[in-house]
């Protein structure tokens, strides 16, 4: 559905629905969201029985309800809102306290309302349903009876059409000994309540007048698909701009006008993109009610604690983690959780707790689910993928304990002991991972035995456009989304001859001393027979819901951000192409899909999780990762540690002071050393690349031909010495001489930003020039 | 669509306006009426592994057009010059079908029309929906319900 660009929408909305007019369409809309409402705060109530605030929302939902019923002529609606009207008011007015029977009364009624209102929008009829249990069942309730719906000791209510007069269905027999007073509230008389009933009928009308004028002031309904055009056009416009801007260079008139395009289209997509934003709580609104709902089935005592909920996400991204969302907090309820008894031996308060948390993170929303359960027993996944035959007994010997909590997220797995109607068919948590990775999100996993499990799903703030990486593969364009992308490595024709090993067929790099199965993009796409061994190629590592391989192509172009297109049914049948974008160069390019291409070449779950073990190797033998740059035709290293950030900028934006190369930052100057070996007035066009570097406390910037890859280094040792040389390391076999950051000289006036001694002659010698 | 055209125009017997197009040395038409908009050779991008009557990717109006090959469809070779294309609403949404080169609009009675010769390959039998007969030359009729990819997929066109 969202690969279409469509998204899911309320159906009500969809203006094929003819049996709906435009008045009942509104009015389903109205009661939805009052539902909803009512929904949240019954779940509440329970909490805090004696909100007043929270007893007069939900009145006021039902209220409405039955108000328009009426009207268009709903009975059975109105039948059923009147009654539940009838034992709120009682509540709201203090007549009677809110208890778990009362609570599960309203909440079935919200069921049959829901019900009702679905078979209006589908049919335009309330449809037929059974209504004399529930109204009894509300009937009882508010006479204190908290049998439920087997209680026979109140009168059979009407059936059929609704009484003329709402006066003859007041409560009759509101003045029996049946109601539950409040502890030191003294017994109602009929007649106080009949009064207590035609006030709260006059009141709350206008407070919900109130309430519609404000909203409706400064808000408006806007049809998803409208929504959905202007995003198209606006991604539309930045494609014309980013056009337009690649022309753009001779006239200086049209030049300010460009930028200023630029900014305009920029606020544009940003208002536009907002507008589609919607809170989480939307989607969090419905848990409240399906915690309380699973513990009580589970027997099992949760509260819910909701964070962030103002967290804003695209409306279709929402839609699209409902589902995995649900799953995981089902999972967290019925495999998390553990019953009360369990958790009073293990010292815990009876009652868990479960946690749903949203935050923003950079271009990233984190939905964190997370309880403080049993926590995930290593032992029972590895027996039970073991039993499942997912890994073998000696792949699972040697897997650590990150890496085995990583083997619930494989298709068929499941630990619950039993299967219950909650969790555990073995669908969840590969669904969860295959949900989410789809749009471009990720899954983690973190578990602490005893102490609970946190599920974060991050999710990207938006899904039209999306950060890609252009490659290319036999002069064509492909774009890679950045967020499979984990790192790229080059390899010269010589390296793509010696490095890449061949196993029968299946190509192979060892990547940091593990092999990492290659795809060639080329082969792939059945443009070439064989791998083309001759020429240089990069490998893009890809991580596509848990599988790793390397994608091979040709060369890199720029990154670029992509606005998503669809594609007709024909070509998704291909099946490696998520969609087609056009670039700024207006070029189009197909969008490659990380997962299904991992499929295809039927690459295998990599349950390694090797940074860890990078790290480690790290660690021991001493040596650090450096990024390898190539000057004019020498290669050339600096510690990766120190780089801040990689630019590209025209050459002419080198500028010089004192014989000094500088460049100009955000208000700031970068000392910057020249290793192009070019000159900038021969070439003007031309771009170079800048690695900005962290020298001490300094900023300085190096220009080199182009950065080639990153690599761990090991240090050398002098012949006869056992001191490390500082220039040089041994990089990818070969010796490679370390950029020095300190030679670089200060700037004129400024403080020298080194106290080590033997370099300080460096710095004043420049002062000493200048002076 | 083109079969109620073609009742309708024997009820009212009037001229139908065809769009001549030209592929090799012939000439077919398309009714007008089912035409969209006419491309002048435009930019397209080639789908690698996609089924041989894919003429590639076109951007059209923000979306990405998906175009069928007259061409590929006759087995003819490949054209190395741009190619015109015609846009057509299909079953899948719009779809374009590349031409060598769309010429005039030609005006036809259904007096002339006659159905497919029973000396017609298969292949071409199954992808035109006739014939008119002009003073000097065959206009060969084409139905684009018969040329989209969707309809092309389903009877595994190669």
């Amino acid at each position: 559905m969202l690969r279409n660009g469509k998204l899911a929408q309320v159906p009500a909305l969809s203006p094929d629905n003819v049996t709906v007019d435009e008045l009942t369409r509104e009015f389903l809309i109205e009661s939805q969201e009052g539902l909803d409402r009512m929904e949240r705060c019954l779940t509440e109530l329970e909490e805090r029985p004696e909100d007043r605030e929270l007893l007069a929302e939900i009145f006021r939902s039902v209220h409405t309800i039955k108000g328009t019923t009426g009207f268009l002529g709903f009975s059975r609606l109105e039948a059923l809102a009147h009654a539940g009207e009838n034992l709120l008011g009682l509540l709201r007015d203090g007549k009677l306290l809110a208890d778990v029977h009362i609570i599960s009364g309203l909440l079935a009624l919200l069921d049959i309302l829901r019900e009702i209102l679905r078979s209006i929008e589908s049919t335009g009829l309330e449809g037929q349903g059974e209504d004399a249990a529930m109204l009894q069942r509300l009937h009882a309730l508010q006479h204190g009876s908290s049998q439920g719906p087997g209680a026979d000791s109140t009168e059979a209510p009407r059936e059929g059409a609704p009484p003329k007069k709402k006066r003859t269905r007041k409560p009759k027999a509101a003045g029996s000994a049946a109601i539950v007073p409040l502890p030191d509230a003294e017994m109602v008389k009929p007649q106080e309540e009949i009064k207590a009933i035609e006030v709260y009928q006059a009141e709350p009308q206008t407070a919900q007048t109130r309430a519609v004028v404000n909203t409706a002031e400064s808000t408006l309904r806007v049809d998803v698909d409208l929504l959905n055009r202007m995003m198209n056009l606006v991604g539309e416009l930045v494609l014309t701009r980013n056009q337009i801007l690649q022309m753009v260079s001779t006239d200086a008139n049209l030049t300010v006008l460009s930028r200023r395009l630029d900014m305009v289209t920029a606020d544009l997509r940003e208002a536009v993109m907002k507008a589609r934003m919607q809170p989480v709580s939307h989607v969090f609104s419905k848990f409240p009610r399906m915690v309380r709902d699973l513990a009580q089935q589970l027997n099992k005592r949760v509260r819910l604690v909701m964070e962030g909920q103002e967290t804003e996400l695209d409306k279709s991204l929402l839609e699209a983690i409902k589902d995995p969302l649900t799953h995981s907090v089902r999972n967290a309820i019925d495999h998390g959780i553990e019953v009360p008894h369990l958790r009073e031996t293990a010292g815990k308060d009876p009652e868990g707790i479960l946690r749903l948390r949203a935050y923003q993170e950079g271009s990233h929303v984190v939905i964190e689910v997370s309880d403080d359960g049993g926590g995930m027993k290593v032992e029972r996944i590895r027996d039970k993928a073991l039993e499942r035959k997912l890994i073998t007994r000696e792949r699972a010997a040697q897997l650590s304990d990150r890496e085995l909590m990583q083997l619930i997220f494989l298709p068929g797995f499941s630990t619950a002991e039993a299967i219950t109607n909650v969790s555990g068919r073995g669908v969840g948590m590969d669904v969860v991972r295959t949900n989410v990775e789809k749009i471009g999100g990720k899954v983690e996993i973190d578990s602490r035995a005893g102490k609970g499990t946190t599920l974060r799903l991050r999710i990207p703030l938006t899904l039209a456009i999306v950060p890609a990486l252009i490659v290319q593969s036999r002069g064509q364009n492909y774009a890679l989304p950045q967020g499979a992308l984990s790192e790229l490595v080059h390899l010269s024709s010589e390296q793509v001859q010696t490095q890449v090993e061949w196993m029968e067929g299946a190509a192979l790099y060892r990547l940091r001393g593990k092999l990492l199965p290659l795809v060639f993009l080329g082969s792939l796409l059945k443009q070439q027979e064989q791998p083309d061994k001759s020429r240089e190629a990069y490998i893009a590592v890809l991580n596509a819901e848990g599988r790793r391989y390397g994608l091979v192509v040709d060369s890199l172009a720029d990154p670029e951000e992509i606005v998503v297109k669809p594609l007709s049914s024909v070509l998704k049948r291909i099946r490696l192409f998520s969609g087609a974008t056009v670039l700024g160069n207006g070029e189009m390019a197909l969008i490659l899909d990380p997962g299904a291409i991992a499929t295809q070449s039927n690459i295998g779950m990599a349950l390694e999780d090797d940074e860890p073990e990078v790290l480690d190797a790290n660690l021991m033998d001493g040596s650090d990762e450096y990024l390898l740059t190539q000057s004019a035709s020498e290669h050339a290293a600096v510690p990766l540690a120190n780089v801040l950030r990689i630019e590209r900028i025209p050459r002419t934006q080198m500028e010089w002071l004192n014989g000094m190369p500088v460049l100009r930052f955000d208000g700031t100057l970068l000392p910057l050393k020249d290793r192009t070996g070019k000159d900038a007035a021969a070439s003007p066009e031309e771009e170079m690349t800048v690695v900005v570097c962290r020298d001490g406390e300094r900023h300085v910037g190096v220009a080199v031909s182009q950065v080639l890859d990153v690599a761990s280094g090991k240090p050398l040792n002098e012949a006869g010495t056992n001191v490390a040389t500082r220039n040089a390391v041994l990089l990818k076999d070969k010796v490679t001489s370390i950029i020095d950051l300190r030679h670089i000289p200060a700037l004129p006036g400024a403080r020298p930003s080194h106290d080590d001694p033997v370099e300080t002659w460096e710095a004043d010698g420049v002062v000493e020039v200048l002076a | 669509m083109t079969r109620a055209l073609f009742q309708q125009t024997v009820a009212q017997d009037e001229p139908i306006e065809m769009c001549s197009v030209r592929v090799g040395q012939t000439l077919y038409g398309i009714p007008v009426t089912s035409i969209l908009e006419i491309l002048g050779k435009p930019a397209k991008q080639g789908v690698p592994l996609a089924p041989g009557y894919i003429g590639g990717l076109v951007h059209y109006r923000g979306e990405v057009l998906t175009t069928v090959s007259l061409r590929s469809l006759l087995a003819m070779p490949a054209r190395e010059a741009m190619e015109d294309i015609l846009v057509f609403e299909g079953a899948d949404g719009y779809f374009g079908l590349l031409v060598d080169e769309v010429s005039e609009v030609i005006t036809v009675l259904h007096t002339d029309f006659e159905g497919n010769p029973s000396t017609l390959d298969d292949r071409r039998k199954a992808l035109f929906a006739g014939t008119y007969k002009l003073s000097n030359a065959l206009l060969v009729m084409l139905d684009p319900e018969r040329l989209d990819p969707v309809r092309l997929a389903e009877a595994a066109f190669a």
